[in-house]
């Protein structure tokens, strides 16, 4: 029997910040225990310790080791599997899919027998990755990066399993796919797994769920038994005027009885009521209106037959699509379908192979045409990459000034974005130094500061808390009506598309659906969500 | 569009100022590297264990031992014969075994070679270096004066000024070389690798004035590393004389830094990451080192490859710089190397600027 056991653990790190305070639990063999809670409550923290890579206080066991540090813990690891937070951070750029699984298997000493390879195709038919075995790492798209660490983490058959927001970026196809292999896995070898998520849908599939809140394990149960300790809070829409009182667009919390019916609750209510019982405003996130009026054309891009081919590869396969003004478009799509690639398309940064573009009624057929435009588009990469040596007011300064927007006005609207979007607080610290979702609210805001037309965002919500991605999808509705600005957005989150005007599906390349929401829901009226819908034209296709 | 430079910039300043790891790697460089190569910092022997065999009978042969004393050596060990000796070195009791033949004596009174045999324990190989150019320089005064000595060897032994200061500045200019082509290429290959790559290309500036804006900015970090170590180690640490124009060597470095940084353009267009650029810059420095009479003078070269130098514009730069400071060449007289520089430079920086705008 392989039991864990982590007993009272405290990670504290430099300049005494405090990662995961006494935090005891345990599990057994064949148990799959998820960790759920807001960024930054330390759960990454704790899976560090656990996986014996920085220093902790407390006492873990797993079977018959025990260890208090990293150094103890040593003997352990070769029956730890630990994957890390972020998109493909494990990964070797240069290698192709498959010589990473041989190397990890090589660095964990596997022999390459029959088992092996039949193993390996199983990883690799998981991931959606069997067909791209000689693509190097770099040319795949984010959900593919993830889901080869993921699958090099799986190839030694840990006994202890440690995955960090491993479904981070990850289709719904492939996250139920991920689900299966996870079932199986510890079933027929008793591995523990213990999965951390920011999909609610995905953790009520655990044995056991830890609730994470200010670095402490603050409950701890079933998927059912934690809903239900906040049932008498969550009513249907009701208008609320209380502090003890929280309405959001489809629910209302309350620790105050009301006078109004009750909601089934699900696992992301809890966040909303931890979050209301602790005295945690929620930042009041608002938008004032454009300081220089502008006349937007009625339809903001229209791309007509967009191809991208990488080699013999079709990422994209003649994609026609329309984005009108004060629009909120949604692109879906499993992972490596091609939506990165084509909002790259129409920033420029790829090169258009077939096809016509017009943005802001203006034909691009050169750097040029789009260099008298950029000042009209924002941009938020799937990495929200900014500069790390300089602080979040100094970040947006330059952005500013690039805009050639006086430093007089530019300083007045970042104090004015910093209220309004609530990261004030944050104005001087480092990027690296940011919960991510500030660090999100910051990219926008850089994004912003020149008052684009249109606004193209890639995976803004990805790895994002529940609180912080409802904040954001706030924000962008306000964007939306205070400056008419129009918004091509992708995601993972199906619950999101209830957020988008319109929704386009892609597939292989191939555009394969394009409809208003509510047309989707009366095409499919069986389906009771979008994630339905959506693996429904995935299947079908098939 | 002169405040859009002015802010790229000041950004890329800021960003060099806060990483820290390429603040000390260039401060080092143009200080302490420089330092060392003229010979400012000696490895200095301390407690070197001597041994000798002197089949002189002494005399002149004393004499020179006198000379090794603390805290350098310690009172130097006698053997009666060689074989002894080469087993006390052999087991590590003694560094250094010096041998006085029978002729040593005879030989340097009669004004012959006078040959004395060293026995060094090479393991210990600066301490024991060290302490064979203190032997040399202390038998080479013997044989200079051919009297009876009674001079402080410690200040003989002193750095010669003028050769010191002509290693210091050679090393200044490779290190000059190297920082300008890493320094730019660094700058664009960290936003390759931090991902902030695109969002510099959807700026809406001039990719044009992007790409002089960063070159530029690191062209400043290199001239004012070369004020440091002019100022501070040429000329207080080594004396190294002015007999030209300041203003005309700075030029010159200013053109030099924007032709090595056009090398710098081309790498960061080529490279995707840090290693890869710290190993194309060293592969394409070197030839461009070898070449310039760094390290070989120009005249001693192959016939071919003395034609070839002409290509590196290393070359127009360290003659420029050392007819400036060791012969004070007018500023008039110096038009060749100017032209040199130019010439290579902006084909240079030409080509490396075309290259990195491709990928805009
Ligand atoms: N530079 C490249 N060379 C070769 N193939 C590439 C390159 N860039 C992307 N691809 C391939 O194009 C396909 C589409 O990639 P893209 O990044 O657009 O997917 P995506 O829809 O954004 O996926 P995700 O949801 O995982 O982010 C993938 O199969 C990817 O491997
Ligand atoms: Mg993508």
């Amino acid at each position: 029997m392989a039991n864990l056991n982590v007993n009272s653990v405290t990670v504290i790190y430099k300049g005494n910040r405090i990662g995961i305070k006494d935090a005891s639990f345990k599990a057994e063999e064949g148990e799959i225990v998820g960790f759920i809670g807001a960024d930054g409550t330390g759960k990454s923290s704790l899976m560090h310790a656990i996986s014996g890579i920085i220093k902790f206080k407390g006492e873990i066991s797993f079977g018959k080791y025990v260890y208090h540090s990293p150094k103890e813990a040593e003997k352990v690891k070769k029956y730890i599997g630990f994957m890390p937070q972020g998109l493909g951070l494990i990964l070797y750029d240069r290698l192709t899919v498959e010589e990473h699984l041989d190397f990890f298997a090589n660095v964990r000493n596997i022999k390459m027998d029959k088992n092996f390879k039949t193993y390996k195709q199983k990883l690799l038919h998981m991931a959606g990755l069997s067909r791209f075995t000689e693509r190097e790492a770099e040319h795949l798209s984010g959900g593919m990066r993830q889901k080869l660490s993921l699958i090099c983490t799986l190839i030694h058959r840990p006994r202890l399993l440690l995955l960090d927001e491993p479904t981070t970026g990850v289709d719904p196809l492939s996250r139920l796919e991920l689900w299966e292999i996870l079932d199986n896995i510890r079933k027929e070898e008793g591995t523990i797994i213990i999965v951390s998520t920011a999909y609610m849908q995905e953790a009520s599939k655990m044995d056991r769920l830890l609730l994470f809140d200010d670095n402490r394990i603050m409950a701890s149960g079933t998927s059912k038994q934690l809903t239900d300790s906040v049932r008498n809070y969550v009513y249907k829409k009701t208008p609320c005027k209380d502090t003890d009182c929280l309405e959001l667009h489809n629910v209302t919390y309350s620790l105050k009885p009301l006078n109004s019916e009750h909601k089934d609750p699900t696992l992301e209510d809890i966040f909303f009521i931890n979050a209301l019982k602790n005295r945690k405003k929620l930042t009041e996130i608002s938008v004032s209106k454009r300081e220089r009026r502008l006349e937007i054309p009625p339809i903001v891009m229209e791309a007509k037959g967009l191809t991208k081919k990488f080699g013999d590869f079709v990422a994209d396969d003649k994609i026609d699509m329309e984005l009108k003004r004060n629009e909120i478009l949604g692109l879906f799509g499993a992972n490596g379908a091609g939506k990165t690639t084509f909002i790259k398309m129409l920033l420029g940064l790829y090169p258009i192979d077939e096809g016509e573009l017009t943005l802001l009624s203006q034909p691009i057929r050169s750097g040029r045409d789009r260099r008298k435009l950029k000042s009209k588009i924002g941009y938020v990469s799937q990495h929200f990459a900014l500069y790390k040596n300089m602080s979040v007011r100094e970040n947006l300064i330059y952005f500013a000034s690039i805009h050639q927007i006086p430093a007089s006005e530019a300083l007045r609207r970042i104090e004015r974005y910093g209220k309004e979007l609530g990261f004030s607080d944050y104005l001087d610290a480092m990027p690296k130094d940011l919960p991510l979702g500030i660090n999100q609210r910051f990219s926008i805001a850089a994004a912003i500061i020149h008052e684009p037309v249109v606004l193209f965002l890639d995976e803004p919500t990805s790895g994002i808390d529940v609180i912080a991605r409802h904040q954001f999808w706030q924000l962008l509705k306000l964007l939306k009506e205070q400056w008419g600005i129009s918004i091509l957005i992708t995601t993972h989150y199906m619950s999101e598309a209830e957020y988008c005007d319109r929704v386009v599906l892609l597939k292989e390349g191939k555009k394969i659906a394009d409809d208003t929401v509510e047309n989707f829901y009366k095409k499919h009226p069986e389906a009771s969500n979008f994630e339905e819908i959506f693996l429904e034209y995935y299947r079908e296709a098939n | 569009m002169i405040k859009v430079f002015l802010s790229i910039v000041t950004k890329e300043l800021l960003d060099f100022l806060r990483s820290w790891g390429l603040v000390v790697l260039v401060l080092y460089s143009f200080t302490l590297d420089v330092y060392i190569a003229g010979g400012g910092m000696q490895i200095e022997p301390r407690n070197v264990s001597v041994g000798y065999v002197d089949y002189t009978g002494g005399g002149i042969s004393q004499k020179i031992l006198s000379h090794l004393h603390e805290p350098e050596f310690l009172t130097p060990k006698m053997f009666l014969s060689q074989r002894e000796l080469s087993k006390a070195i052999f087991n590590k009791e003694i560094m250094v075994g010096i041998i006085f033949d029978q002729e040593f004596e005879k030989n340097y009174r009669n004004k012959k070679e006078a040959t004395i045999d060293v026995l060094l324990d090479a393991t210990a190989a600066s301490q024991s270096f060290t302490t064979l150019s203190y032997l040399q320089n202390i038998v080479l005064n013997f044989s200079k004066l051919n009297i009876p000595i009674d001079i402080d060897i410690h200040k003989l032994f002193n750095p010669n000024s003028d050769e010191h200061s002509f290693m210091a500045l050679s090393e200044l200019l490779s290190v000059i070389t190297m920082l300008s082509i890493l320094l730019p290429a660094i700058v664009f290959v960290r936003e390759k690798e931090e991902g902030t790559w695109d969002i510099m290309l959807l700026m809406p500036i001039n990719p044009k004035i992007t790409i002089l804006a960063k070159s530029f900015s690191q062209v400043i970090i290199i001239v004012a590393g070369v004020m440091i170590t002019v100022g501070l180690v040429l000329f207080n640490g080594f004396n190294l004389p002015m007999n030209g124009s300041f203003l005309a060597f700075l030029l010159l470095t200013f053109f030099y830094a924007f032709t090595s940084a056009g090398i710098g353009l081309f790498i960061a267009s080529v490279s995707k990451s840090m290693m890869q650029t710290a190993q194309l810059s060293m592969l394409i420095m070197m030839p461009l080192i070898f070449l310039s009479g760094a390290w070989t003078p120009v005249y001693a070269m192959h016939p071919i490859l003395e034609k070839l130098s002409l290509l590196s514009p290393l070359r127009y730069y360290i003659e420029g710089c050392e007819s400036i400071f060791f012969r004070g060449t007018d500023f008039v007289d110096l038009w060749h190397y100017f032209a040199g520089v130019l010439i290579l430079g902006s084909i240079l920086y030409w080509y490396g600027f075309r290259k990195i705008g491709k990928l805009f």
